[in-house]
């Protein structure tokens, strides 16, 4: 259990140390609109092997979860708010998200090259 | 409406399921009067749940594009500690009524342990509540008719979550003692196993850990995107495309735990030699 905890403590440490790190430079600011429930674009071309971020600004009345499973980020972007997300550095490929409260609509790829 | 249904349950299942084992628990080892120590937990974690949304809702700025996110792998990992310390208090709890048949727990270690139940039921409430809240908030904004669809559908969700929740409490006391500890344990063990490595995933979508390419891909066989794969990733950890450290991550934890509340011990450790006391002071 201690050695559990430890463990952790460890990994949080190591996690803020490669935060100040990794966020010293300033990454590309990518906008993308939430609109009807949408994504405009819904395709975003990015340079592989740099970290960039997602700058989604939610324009409709309902709240809408930013989700791509390829890229383990989850967030909730409230009715009218703009949120930033940090996206680390892409190999090469295609990454599909959604919006999660409306997944039939809500769908776009990042393709990094 | 399905849609919506869908979301919430899928976001209130496992706070049920931990409410669900906690209240079971609690009543197993002859500790019903202790109740409102969940119940507590629970409520302060709707209350959290209330105010972190809030928070997201109605502040901005820097703090807000990390902020919750690290708040969340923090949530994510102090639940796994949470969970592990809980099952090895059931291991000493299942190896003291298997010795003396149907003794109940005594107070006094009762009550300086059960915080850890109340914070079970918390973070439980608290890891999706936030969203769970912001999402069914969102949808009350809403005054279409869909709209309403969509809030029935959400409302929907949650209790049929509960539900789920009290139906494991129900089929938990129908469970023999020995059995009860063994599934609920193997049960937690998995949860905490699929919140390590989700943890670990989230530091990963940060940028905190390596990602590396992912060790292998079975969306053919079953996609995190659909239903059945998205419970599952909510409630195992189950990832169709997972990367090295998280699977490592999770077999580490499963080994480690498995050995920590699995084992059987020949040694006499120090909490077999406490039991003749504790009971003394019943």
């Amino acid at each position: 259990m201690t050695r559990r905890l430890t463990a952790t403590f460890l990994v949080a440490i190591a996690a803020v140390l490669a935060a100040t790190a990794a966020h010293a430079a300033d990454p590309k600011e990518i906008p993308i609109t939430i609109e009807n429930n949408r994504f405009s674009p819904e395709e975003i071309k990015v340079k592989a092997g740099e970290p960039f971020v997602l700058v989604v600004t939610n324009k409709d009345k309902a709240p809408e979860e930013f989700e791509s499973k390829e890229l383990r980020i989850e967030k909730v972007v409230p009715a009218g708010k703009t949120m930033k997300i940090r996206v680390r550095a892409l190999k090469p490929g295609t990454y599909p998200f959604v919006g999660e409260y409306h997944e039939k609509t809500a769908k776009g790829r990042i393709i990094a090259e | 409406m399905g849609a919506t249904f869908v979301v919430t349950l899928r976001e209130a299942f496992e706070a049920a399921l931990l409410l669900g084992i906690v209240y079971s628990y609690l009543e197993r080892v002859g500790a019903r009067a202790q109740y409102h120590w969940v119940t507590l937990g629970g409520a302060l974690g709707l209350v959290a749940s209330v105010l972190a949304g809030l928070a997201v809702s109605f502040l901005s700025g820097p703090l807000l594009d990390l902020g919750p996110d690290l708040v969340a792998a923090a949530v994510m990992f102090f639940a796994v500690a949470l969970l592990t310390w809980h099952g090895w208090w059931m291991r000493q709890h299942a190896r003291a009524v298997k010795g003396d048949v149907q003794r109940r727990i005594d107070e006094a270690r009762a009550t300086q342990r059960l915080w850890i139940v109340a914070l079970v039921a918390f973070t439980g409430v608290f890891r999706e509540g936030a969203e769970t809240v912001l999402f069914l908030w969102g949808l009350m904004s809403q005054t279409t008719i869909s709209g309403w669809g969509g809030v029935t559908g959400g409302v929907l969700g949650v209790v049929v979550a509960a539900v789920l929740g009290w139906t494991i409490f129900r089929g938990g006391r129908q469970l023999s003692l020995p059995r009860f500890f063994a599934a609920t344990s193997v049960l937690l063990v998995v949860v905490a196993a699929g919140l390590f490595a989700t943890g670990i995933g989230k530091l990963i979508g940060l940028g905190f850990l390596p990602a590396g390419d992912p060790l292998w891909d079975s969306s053919w066989l079953l996609d995190d995107h659909s239903v059945v794969g998205g419970f599952l990733s909510g409630l195992t950890g189950y990832r169709a495309r997972p990367t090295a450290p998280e699977v490592i991550g999770y077999v580490v934890y499963l080994v480690a735990a498995g050995l920590l509340l699995f084992t059987p011990r020949t040694a006499a450790p120090a909490t077999d030699a406490a039991r003749p006391s504790a009971g003394a002071l019943t």
